[in-house]
């Protein structure tokens, strides 16, 4: 479905490379995890990945077209964004946040009508925010946002979509409810996703595929068992892991031990 | 003993013990400038205002500020034993105070104010005598012109000082207060403004239509002077048609700062005031 | 909530409505009294009808301009506020109302007398200012070449103002007493206009203006809530960006050359018409357009009733309703 070929990025010409060359694979169905510690260029792949930021090298195809033969509604009409932070200057609904998700299907003077305001209402129950429709959105929990914002991508009716940190700023029980919706999602109603995460044990539990990245450069990516290792970890922390498959839960967990020095 | 009176009578302020004949006088008024050459004694004027530019004279003598910003070092390199100061000058007073250097305050009041100036400069650099002479003659002047427009009616007359270059926007006019409307009244005109206790008027569109002038004069000096094409820069009021004074073609400009400067040269502006309004009376 | 269709239809006839108002009472109101028949009578020459003189000479104009100028700060103001993300920006804040400030202070102070196709030289000079200060802010700003950055547009603009600030208080102290005087009045701000000749000036600018802003509404709200997440959702960015820059800048331009810097009209007004329709660009931005009209045509008419010797600026008008309603705000949240 979407194809990096031997991307870089690079802020100003000549220099220092976000993302060094680097090539992934996402197919359809699939629920990838892109991993790695602070400044390992995760958002930037995210991103590129979107088509909101050029490659300053490489390729990188969806359906078999390159991004930049896309144009840019149609590609958003196939590709949602979920941004880390959402934060409104101005006082809109979460009505309203959702509605913006009808955008890349709407003309430039088109205005939502029945069938957009259905959609949207779907997405904010698929979320389990529906109660929520006319409250301001600026009065939301960090939680709640969070899940309004993906409800917002969802009514894009997307296949792919890209979620930059989404659990980053959410207490234990808000993350539980975002992981499950996502992987419901996944599962039931055949939405690809890539997110990114620094959180290992979010990425064990939901993603089935792995993308591991340390200074820009993909340190390995694969089916989760065999990218989460010690070694990885390792290479990548510089800590000292226990991983091992949880006896209730049934999906790796990583359990920092120590710093390598 | 009579000239100490004499002195209190004026109450003129000022501190420093004064010379009988100051010899190095700075003015920085071009008002009291010219009243002091009007009196024959410019020879003893030693520096002038930025501002000033009459009689020619004045153009050799060093220049040391105006109202805004004086000098206080140029005018104490000159070493003077008088200077005129606007009563305005409040930083200004305090220096020479300090320095003990002698002022004479001038403050810019209406047109009968100018005679009693002049006097009172007379008095102060011991030129009483022709300063007198040089008043009551102004006096005489001013009485002659009102004298010839007493019998002639006097049309609604709108002065104007002050308008945005091209336009009719930010009209200042003459309100019934100053030395601007007392020459208007001398020269025969009604200030369609008299009403208005105020020495300028911001005239709005409006307030142009509704006062219904049969004689518009505007003053044009200084700045604006410079490159005027007077036709074109009148023909600005044909915007106002319907106004009594554009539709009798009745509107013309009078040129020279001796229209803002009330000085002994009020007597000419006045009568080239009488000749726009009464152009038949006086040639 | 009702469909965006029908909350739009209601808001545009609803403000329509006001701004018809406003129109149709402005010109009546005044400090010299007229009465509409006598304005009408065709029976008397219009040299003769003060009535008529005072209603289509004096008053007219005013209103039409109070209109114009109303209707693209407002409108302005909408604009800036979500290109800086920022409710709090006026058309004030990247120095374009500086700029034309500046432009006129000059053209007063060196008494400079160049009328182009028949527009004078202080609102030629004031529109070329603004011009001026936008085309620098633009440039400093679109350094990188992915678009706008929000960050460095502020820091062009707030740069701009104190610069331009500066050369305005040094022209100011250049000038001469009565220069100076002007210079200060300029800056409050006048509607007497005397003629429909710079109104039909600035005209084609607002126009223009208008044109450009008309399909951005939706792209502002997705730019508002980052540009990250508007690009994702297929908004050009950086053209909108730009687009939106341009034309508040244009509209901005125009208006303050027209009547002076008017102050508040675009802070005051988009607030106020959140409050009514919610914050939805394609709402808000016309809705303020048309009540920016209609609340500088009442500002105005208080300008010049409220004041028996004269006329207020109707800067002062503005000022002395936005302060206390700025407050108010603070003190509601």
């Amino acid at each position: 479905m979407l194809h990096a070929r031997h991307v870089s990025f690079a802020y100003r010409a000549g220099g220092p490379r976000v993302i060094d060359d680097v090539s992934v694979a996402i197919a359809p169905g699939e629920l990838v995890g892109v991993l790695g510690p602070n400044g390992s260029g995760k958002t930037t792949l995210l991103k590129m990945l979107s088509g909101t930021l050029t490659p300053s090298a490489g390729t990188i195809q969806f359906d078999r077209r390159p991004l930049s033969g896309w144009k840019r509604r149609e590609l958003a009409r196939r590709i949602a964004l979920v941004p880390q932070d959402t934060y409104a200057p101005f006082d809109f609904t979460v009505l309203d946040i959702v509605l913006m998700g009808r955008y890349p299907h709407l003309g430039t003077f088109a205005l939502e009508g029945p069938a957009d305001l259905l959609i949207a209402r779907q997405a904010l129950a698929s979320t389990g925010m529906s109660s929520f429709e006319d409250r301001s959105f600026a009065t939301l929990s960090g939680g709640e946002k969070q899940r309004v914002v993906i409800a917002s991508a969802l009514a894009q009716r997307p296949e792919l979509l890209l979620l930059d940190e989404p659990t980053a700023s959410l207490d234990l029980g808000n993350q539980l409810d975002v992981q499950l919706l996502l992987a419901g999602l996944n599962r039931d109603g055949g939405v690809t996703m890539v997110l990114s995460t620094h959180d290992l044990n979010l990425a064990a539990a939901l993603c089935r595929h792995l993308i591991l990245l340390g200074h820009g450069r993909v340190v390995a990516q694969g089916p989760t068992e065999d990218v989460l290792t010690p070694d990885t970890v390792r290479a990548l922390y510089g800590v000292e892991a226990d991983i091992h498959r949880h006896p209730i839960a049934g999906h790796l967990t990583v359990t920092p031990l120590a710093r390598v020095p | 003993m009579t000239r100490t009176l004499l002195l209190i009578l004026l109450m003129v302020p000022n501190v420093a013990a004064p010379a009988p004949r100051p010899e190095r006088i700075v003015s920085l008024v071009p008002a009291a400038t010219e009243m002091i050459y009007a009196m024959g004694e410019g020879a003893r004027v030693a520096a002038v205002s930025t501002y000033d530019h009459f009689p020619a004279d004045v153009a050799r003598l060093p220049k040391v500020g105006g109202l805004l910003d004086p000098s206080v070092e140029r005018i104490l390199a000159i070493k003077p034993d008088l200077v005129v100061v606007y009563t305005t000058q409040k930083d200004l007073i305090e220096r020479l105070d300090r320095a003990g250097i002698p002022y004479f305050t001038y403050e810019h009041r209406a047109l009968a104010d100018i005679m009693t100036t002049m006097r009172a400069i007379g008095t102060r650099i011991g030129s009483a005598a022709r300063a007198d002479a040089a008043a009551s003659e102004m006096e005489r002047s001013l009485a002659d012109i009102r004298a010839k427009t007493a019998g002639l009616p006097h049309p609604a007359t709108l002065l104007v000082f002050e308008r945005d270059p091209a336009s009719l926007r930010n009209v200042y006019a003459s309100g019934g207060y100053g030395f601007l409307h007392d020459m208007l009244e001398i020269a025969g005109g009604r200030n369609v403004f008299a009403d208005v206790k105020q020495q300028a008027v911001q005239a709005s569109t409006e307030m142009l239509l509704t006062s219904k002038p049969d004689v518009i004069v505007e003053l044009l000096y200084g700045e604006s002077l410079k490159n005027a094409d007077i036709p074109r820069t009148l023909r600005a009021w044909d915007a106002l048609a319907s106004v009594p004074a554009v539709r009798a073609h009745r509107v013309s400009a009078l040129t020279g700062d001796e229209f803002v400067v009330p000085g002994p040269r009020v007597v000419d502006a006045t009568r080239r005031l009488a000749r726009a309004i009464h152009p038949d009376v006086f040639k | 909530m009702p469909l965006i269709r029908k909350r739009l239809i209601v808001t545009l006839t609803g403000f329509g409505l006001l701004l018809l108002a406003a129109l149709v009472t402005g010109p009546l109101v005044g400090s010299t009294h007229i009465s509409l028949a006598r304005v009408f009578d065709r029976s008397l020459p219009f040299a003769d009808n003060t009535d008529a003189q005072i209603f289509f000479i004096a008053r007219l104009p005013r209103v039409l301009a109070a209109a114009l100028v109303g209707a693209a700060l407002a409108a302005a103001g909408v604009v800036f506020q979500a290109l800086l993300r920022n409710p709090l920006a006026t058309p004030d804040t990247l120095g374009v109302s500086s700029g034309a400030a500046l432009g006129a202070m000059l053209a007063i102070t060196f008494h400079v007398d160049v009328a182009l196709g028949g527009i004078p030289s202080i609102p030629l000079a004031s529109f070329a200012g603004s011009i001026g200060a936008f085309g620098i802010v633009y440039a400093l700003a679109s350094a990188r070449r992915r678009g706008l950055s929000t960050i460095l547009l502020l820091l062009a603009g707030v740069t701009m103002t104190a610069f331009f600030q500066a050369l305005i208080l040094f022209t100011q102290y250049l000038a001469d007493f009565t220069d100076t005087f002007r210079t200060v009045r300029w800056l409050m701000g006048t509607l007497d206009v005397g003629s429909y000749a710079p109104i039909l000036a600035a005209l084609p600018f607002v126009l223009v203006a208008f044109a450009m802003l008309a399909t951005l509404p939706r792209a502002l709200d997705l730019i508002s809530l980052g540009t990250d997440a508007a690009a994702a959702r297929g908004v050009n960015v950086v053209v909108a960006e730009r687009l939106a820059l341009a034309s508040a800048s244009l509209a901005t331009g125009a208006a303050v050359s027209l009547a002076g810097p008017v102050g508040f009209i675009g802070l005051v007004v988009p607030h106020l018409v959140r409050l009514v329709v919610g914050s939805d660009h394609r709402l808000v931005l016309p809705a303020s357009a048309l009540f920016g009209a209609a609340f500088l045509i009442g500002c105005d008419a208080v300008a010049r009733t409220v004041w028996s010797a004269g006329e207020l600026p109707v800067g002062i008008v503005t000022a002395l309703i936005g302060g206390p309603f700025f407050l108010w705000l603070l003190v509601r949240k």
